[in-house]
């Protein structure tokens, strides 16, 4: 029986898990830092498509759950010395709860496209400036991760290897759930509700339901990259965990990557994180904000030029090469 | 008790009188037309029924159930699927995809649901296209998924809405077919429909609107006769 890993769709796939697990074998301290952070932004651009690229409907205040996942986690650790492996989930659950709260807020009242964009953006502004104002959490100076030493229980890692490899399972568990989730009637409900709403109701979607849901969901796996964001820099604060920083970055590698594509956000995190951590470490000292441009640049030129993405292009070009190579279709005979 | 009980029906938009006290009933097995010049207020009604707009006032009863304040995929679960005057489909997923979404609403397993919209798919006759996108389908072919996909979630109750506006007459002859064929099985339908003999053809009784009030109600050779309806539609070309 032919089961998916069989598949020649799973090769590529297969073989990039294999190289990854072997990278840190072989891989600088400098070379593992930036591949950390482009499975940390995977993952988070990941999470984000759910709603974002599946469901259609675009967050541009992500960060929202991110900081609620890192500052559980951090605060929990640091007055409680609770293990961040158990504070993440607590983390988790919180910003689900919040995400079915804006959730509900937003699409219960009809809120769409650019209208629903400005109100994350404003409730994850809103976020920092609390933030910024509550002492016991540090204020605007954040809160500090305390090293204690190399501690695979306290998520804490001499080398960076320990953190790649967190990243890593992180990835693969959030890419395999939502291949599957893409293959459920979830995942096509998703798809309907961002494809045409009045259809999806008509044909008995409750779309108010599955909008909501993916609200949740993206927020949960959000916030758990959030609390693997706070252990590996070690250090938060309001403006780099609620910012806008992290929301439009991880919303970017989508864009790029693919839109509503099981690999797109991935595909994008792996091509522009590198570049980006490169242009930053040469031009940083004498040009601030030389990345951000970078961003700025490639996310024009990806909509002007291949609006659907990398994956969009790859798929449009393999269509291509079935088409040129099988025998003529039918198709096309002048009405 | 009749399937569908439709009392003192009535929606404004502000002060244009859309439908106006409407009251008919469908019984089980039928096929009911509802006819009327332009802007007779046919697809409001059609809204009001499948839960888009909500009713001024009026009462809708469905199998003893009142639907009024039900939202549309509660209608459509409860047996009651409507179909779009203009077609509605999901551009980016597969004809396939696209009726899948329809056979769900029975079949909450992926296989099952494939299965079934394959059926359904062939009895529209687009099996053929199962893995175009739906923006790539040309007009009789966006019309044919328009009922693929609400045969797909199994109503006991179809409302068509100008299922064959736009055909040629043998691609019209086609979906006459189908929906003979789909009543024989027992499926009751109400259908709006501009052209007179798809209307006259099919229908077991034909309610008639004009300026959304109700001036007709009867079998076809009835309303082919009656003087009001003949009023409405004199001079105008139909
Ligand atoms: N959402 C709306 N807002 C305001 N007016 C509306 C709305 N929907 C319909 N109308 C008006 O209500 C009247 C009835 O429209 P409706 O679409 O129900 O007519 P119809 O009988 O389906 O016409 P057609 O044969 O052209 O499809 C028209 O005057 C139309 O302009
Ligand atoms: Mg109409």
């Amino acid at each position: 029986m032919k089961t998916v890993w069989t598949q020649k769709g799973f090769l590529i796939p297969a073989g990039a898990l294999l190289i990854a697990i072997l990278l840190p074998i072989f891989a600088s301290e400098y070379a593992l830092h930036i591949a950390v952070l482009v499975l940390l932004y995977a993952y988070l651009s990941t999470a984000w498509n759910v709603l974002g690229g599946y469901a259609g409907q675009h967050s541009l205040g992500h960060s929202l759950f991110l900081g609620i996942g890192a500052y559980t986690s951090t605060f929990l650790f640091t007055k409680i010395g609770l293990t961040p492996w158990v504070g993440m989930w607590i983390g988790a659950l919180l910003a689900g709860l919040v995400g079915w709260f804006v959730g509900y807020l937003c699409f219960r009242y009809g809120l769409k496209g650019p209208y629903f964009a400005l109100v994350t953006i404003a409730i994850a502004e809103a976020m920092v400036s609390l933030t910024n104002n509550i002492n016991f959490i540090g204020g605007a100076m954040g809160l500090e991760v305390k090293w204690l030493g190399n501690s695979p229980l306290l998520m804490q890692f001499e080398s960076k290897a320990g953190y790649y490899y967190i990243a890593l399972v992180m990835l693969v568990i959030a890419l395999w759930l939502v291949y599957w989730l893409s293959r459920q009637r979830f995942g096509y409900h998703l798809i309907a509700v961002r494809e045409n709403e009045d259809a999806a109701e008509a044909l008995g979607v409750d779309t108010l339901r599955v909008k909501i849901q993916a609200s949740i969901l993206s927020a949960f796996l959000t916030a758990l990259g959030g609390t693997f964001f706070a252990q590996y820099f070690t250090y938060i604060n309001p403006r780099n965990v609620f910012g806008e920083g992290p929301s439009i970055q991880i919303l970017l590698f989508a864009i790029v990557g693919g839109l509503g594509t099981v690999w797109g956000p991935a595909v994008g995190a792996l091509v522009l994180v590198p570049i980006a951590e490169l242009a930053r470490g040469w031009l940083g000292g004498s040009f601030a904000g030389a990345h951000l441009l970078l961003y700025g640049t490639v996310m024009v030129l990806v909509m002007l030029f291949m609006p659907k993405g990398i994956i969009g292009l790859y798929e449009s070009i393999r269509q291509r090469l079935k088409r040129g190579s099988s025998a003529p279709e039918e198709e096309r005979t002048p009405a | 008790m009749s399937m569908l009980t439709v009392s003192n029906l009535s929606r404004y938009f502000g002060g244009l009188a859309a439908v106006v006290d409407m009251s008919f009933t469908v019984e089980k097995g039928e096929i009911v037309g509802l006819i009327g010049p332009n802007g007779a207020g046919k697809t409001t009604v059609f809204n009001m029924l499948s839960g888009f707009i909500p009713p001024t006032s009026g009462e809708i009863i469905y199998q003893g159930r009142r639907m009024n304040g039900l939202k549309p995929h509660q209608i459509c679960e409860l047996g009651v699927t409507r179909t779009f005057q203009v077609v509605q489909p999901f551009p980016d997923m597969t004809v396939l995809e696209n009726t899948m979404i329809g056979a769900y609403v029975r079949h909450p397993n992926t296989t099952d649901a494939k299965r079934k919209a394959l059926e359904t798919l062939e009895r529209v006759d687009l099996d053929a296209k199962a893995d175009k996108l739906g923006r790539d389908l040309t007009l009789l072919e966006l019309k044919r998924l328009e009922i693929g996909k609400a045969l797909a979630s199994e109503p006991d109750l179809l409302l068509l809405d100008e299922a064959a506006a736009g055909l040629k007459d043998t691609e019209i002859e086609d979906i006459l077919t189908l929906i003979r064929q789909l009543n024989r099985e027992g499926m009751t339908l109400l259908i709006v429909e501009h052209l007179m003999k798809v209307i006259m053809n099919l229908s077991h009784r034909i309610i008639v609107l004009d300026f959304g009030k109700m001036i007709a109600e009867g079998t076809p050779q009835e309303i082919s006769q009656h003087p009001a309806v003949l009023e409405a539609y004199l001079g105008k070309d139909e």
